[in-house]
């Protein structure tokens, strides 16, 4: 037993590497030829992780995945728990569907980051992802319970029909954001244009934010700045072509 | 044993077996944090007539709270695991709940028995309330004219000690009183002890039932009492005209003597002839703490 798998990429990926069976909780019971004989797909063809790692410790539910993963998509799909750390850019649909754990991308990540299936009615329904970059698109889609944390900027299709969680997102966020909203919160520290089917409540302090970003400090080193932690935001309730019980909490100021 | 020229008398205290848990109150500032534990740990000195008892642990800094303001613990305690999760639902409801600008957390996470505190005062949301979770922690977000309360959905419950005391025998009132105010600011800085009574002090101790009325479960300690020394059986040696009693409650017995071996050290001043210590003969508290076992190590 280790402290932490690590996987590192054997050379640069040329086309789409379905990777979906790297999930820090499938490896915590896995030694490392099981680890390496996983299955994984690669420009269509069927392959082992091994072909396109080197796989270092077993048998831990901490994961770390290095290299040049822009290419790499679904990893960390379905997790349920432990830590997966990812060292660089990761493709898309990074921890599609988890239900528990954490996602680390330090990088950016491709579009559908935490999100759902196509066609599904939830994605994630419970743990914790969190890009310390930006999302080429989409993140939080459908996500039942959990949360996503973007420290760069993310696209309008970010918490599209979210039924319950929290995504937080440090940078700017495309038009559109939380279209479809049924519960749960979306937080931007800068201008959201929303959609017509919010309507704004009020400017206030959320205490349940002050739990949050100290626990983004505390627990995962974010830097969340001081007027952010302690500041007003305006709250927006939608969306009403919904439910309606979700928020949109847009920072306004100290 | 003499302390500084004071007895400690070959006593003990006896303690009870409580349920506490300990509730972190935070607050824009320390002063509203302060406002609503004053209010929580308003009349509840003692069991017999509270239905609880409770106190200000110590201060928190922000550090050391979930979202990061001043806050107090309070420590928080009955008699049994069933009325401990009424009194507080009862209590948080109408002191926390109400008072500007707080929030309310579990001080017990890892206690494995939970109270579903914040899920029974969520209500008062009228279905308007909205919970997160945070680091595996549920939160209600309770919807109020002010704004938000928050709390956590459940609190830890853990076995603790309650009743463990002694007793500062002055030879006036008011050597007695500054005795006791030594010692409650000696006990202070002790972690993980309570003391319930107003300033940490209790003029009245009692003994068990009454020698006239049945309907009394607790009476005057006549034994203690200055005025009655010349008509009742008295334990006051010579020279003692005033006593006062330092009750403390405790998360368990460890920090119970801790506390005492720092109040009792600070209460052997000029002005006191000895310190002894309340118990019922040993056979209904399952906690005894001998003076001189404790002041001796």
């Amino acid at each position: 037993m280790s402290d932490w798998v690590v996987l590192t990429l054997r050379a640069a990926l040329e086309h789409p590497l379905e990777a979906s069976c790297i999930a820090a909780d499938r490896l915590a019971a896995l030694g490392e030829r099981e680890i390496s004989a996983l299955p994984i797909r690669h420009d269509r063809q069927a392959g082992v992780l091994g072909d396109f790692f080197t796989v270092r410790g077993e048998r831990a539910a901490r994961v770390r995945v290095v290299g040049g993963l822009d290419a790499a998509d679904g990893i960390g799909t379905g997790m349920a728990g432990g830590e997966l750390v990812i060292e660089g850019n990761v493709g898309r649909d990074v921890g599609l569907e988890m239900s528990g754990g954490t996602v680390d991308v330090n990088g950016n990540a491709g579009v559908n980051a935490g999100g759902a299936r196509p066609g599904a009615t939830r994605g994630v329904t419970g743990g914790e992802v969190i890009i310390r970059g930006s999302v080429a698109g989409d993140a939080a889609a459908r996500m039942r319970r959990g949360m996503v944390v973007v420290t760069g900027d993310a696209g309008g299709g970010t918490g599209q029909g979210m039924i319950a969680g929290t995504v937080v997102v440090f940078g700017s966020i495309a038009a559109g954001v939380g279209r479809f909203l049924k519960r749960g919160s979306i937080v931007g520290f800068r201008d959201i244009e929303r959609p017509a089917t919010f309507r704004y409540a009020c400017t206030y302090q959320p205490p349940h934010l002050q739990v949050l970003f100290h626990y983004l400090r505390r627990h995962h080193g974010l830097p969340v700045a001081d007027a952010h932690v302690t500041g007003r935001y305006h709250r927006y309730s939608g969306d009403l072509a919904e439910l309606g019980r979700g928020e949109i909490l847009q920072w306004a100021g100290e | 044993m003499q302390i500084n020229g004071v007895v400690i008398e070959d006593t003990f205290a006896e303690a009870f077996t409580m349920r506490a848990a300990r509730i972190v109150i935070t607050g824009k500032n320390a002063k509203w944090a302060r406002e609503a534990a004053l209010k929580l740990t308003g009349f509840a000195t003692s069991v017999i007539g509270c239905k609880c008892e409770a106190g200000i642990e110590r201060e928190l800094a922000g550090t050391e709270t979930p979202d990061g303001r001043p806050g107090l613990a309070v420590l928080f305690l009955t008699m049994d695991k069933e009325s401990l999760p009424q009194r507080l639902i009862e209590r948080l409801g109408q002191t926390v709940l109400t008072c500007p600008t707080t929030a309310c957390f579990d001080g017990l996470t890892a206690a494995p028995d939970r109270l579903a505190v914040g899920k029974a005062l969520r209500v008062f949301g009228d279905g308007f309330q909205g919970s997160k979770v945070v680091g595996g922690r549920r939160y209600w977000r309770v919807p109020v004219m002010e704004g938000e309360f928050l709390i956590d959905e459940t609190f830890g419950m853990q076995k603790a000690v309650g009743g463990g005391n002694f007793l500062i025998l002055g030879e006036d009132a008011d050597a007695a009183l500054g005795a006791a105010e030594a010692a409650v600011g000696a006990m202070d800085p002790i972690p993980g002890v309570v003391l319930p009574f107003p300033g940490g002090v209790v003029r009245s101790g009692s003994k068990v039932g009454s020698r006239r009325y049945k309907n009394m479960i607790a009476t005057t300690n006549d034994a203690y009492s200055p005025t009655l020394r010349a008509i009742t059986a008295t334990a006051l040696p010579e020279g003692v005209n005033s006593v006062l009693e330092i009750v403390l409650d405790g998360l368990d017995a460890p920090s119970i003597e801790a506390a005492m071996r720092a109040g009792i050290q600070a209460a052997c001043r000029p002005g006191v002839r000895a310190i002894s210590a309340g118990n019922y003969g040993g056979k209904l508290g399952p906690h005894h703490f001998h003076l001189r076992k404790i002041m001796g190590t």
